[in-house]
């Protein structure tokens, strides 16, 4: 039987997954239009978002527009990488499981 | 962990990827309001150029459409994330504007916006193109069936009498500026009701 891959826990958290899936179709996006398409609490957020951060999944830039402060976010090539690898382990693993 | 997971939530994992992707990618039905704007513009122009017969008529509505829409859209283009696919679809409908601005303009203030069944046709063939455009970038089929509309709309006004091909202009704006607007506004607002928060 073939080894079951593994889903990549960073990944597979259901805001983290949205997020990253979000940030793949845009070049870059606000916080505050994370917020509106995930319906998010801003802490929940926040820390999904520190810890794809972290992870080097995606890239924070923080500037000033009309003397307002303004969070960008965009996926970086490690994200997009992660995000396609754990794509590629959900359809194996739903592949055998309609096999099972 | 998968020893955990369930068949329905790796269904569920997938399923939140595509919706998200499409959801990043979507953007037309958030301009519902514009479509709704541009085709009372149509009509006040319309109503406007009837009643007075001024050359201004056009030019003055279409200008004010347009300094509507620019303060309207610039505050809600910077809440938004930059997209290649965005900005095609922007760009093809500032070119529309800025050709159809110039050209009725410049035919209004020469006097030689005088053939109504020319006018209509150009308008609506413009329209149509822009329309199919972005409608097949989008891949959304009512903007298609909008952009179809618009281009029946030019060929069918070449034929009739005047007020035939009025009729023909109205009825084309209401299906496919006021309709097609407040389709997308409702359409928007539904997906944002329909689509739950997303927890960790």
């Amino acid at each position: 039987m073939p080894e079951l891959p593994e889903l990549n826990p960073v990944v597979h958290g259901r805001l983290r997954l949205a997020l990253l899936s979000l940030l793949i179709g845009v070049e870059e996006a606000e916080f505050t239009w994370l917020r509106t398409k995930t319906e998010a609490t801003d802490g929940n957020l926040g820390a999904q978002l520190l810890k794809l951060e972290e992870a080097g999944y995606v890239a924070v830039q923080k500037k000033f527009v009309l003397r307002k402060p303004q969070t960008l976010y965009r996926i970086t090539d490690s994200g997009r990488q992660a995000l396609t690898e754990y794509v590629h382990a959900l359809k194996r693993l739903l592949g055998q499981a309609i096999d099972a | 962990m998968q020893d955990h997971t369930t068949e329905q939530e790796l269904r569920d994992r997938l399923s939140l990827i595509e919706n998200m992707i499409a959801e990043g990618r979507r953007h037309t039905e958030s301009w519902g309001w514009m479509f709704v704007l541009w085709g009372i513009a149509y009509y006040l122009a319309i109503a406007w150029s009837a009643w007075s017969h001024s050359a201004w008529a056009w030019p003055a509505t279409i200008l004010i459409a347009v300094i509507v829409t620019v303060i309207l859209a610039s505050s809600r283009v910077g809440k938004r994330p930059g997209t290649t696919l965005g900005r095609a679809v922007g760009s093809i409908w500032i070119a529309l504007g800025i050709s159809m601005f110039l050209l009725f303009l410049a035919l209004g203030l020469s006097g030689r916006l005088t053939d109504q069944h020319l006018f209509v046709a150009v308008v609506s063939a413009l329209l149509g193109m822009a329309n199919g455009a972005s409608g097949l970038l989008l891949r959304w089929k009512v903007q298609c069936a909008c952009a179809l509309v618009w281009w029946v709309a030019a060929a069918a006004t070449c034929f009739g009498t005047n007020s035939q091909s009025m009729i023909v202009f109205l009825v084309a704006v209401f299906l496919c500026q006021i309709v097609f607007g407040i389709y997308g506004m409702i359409a928007e607002t539904q997906e944002r009701k329909r689509r739950g928060p997303i927890h960790a």
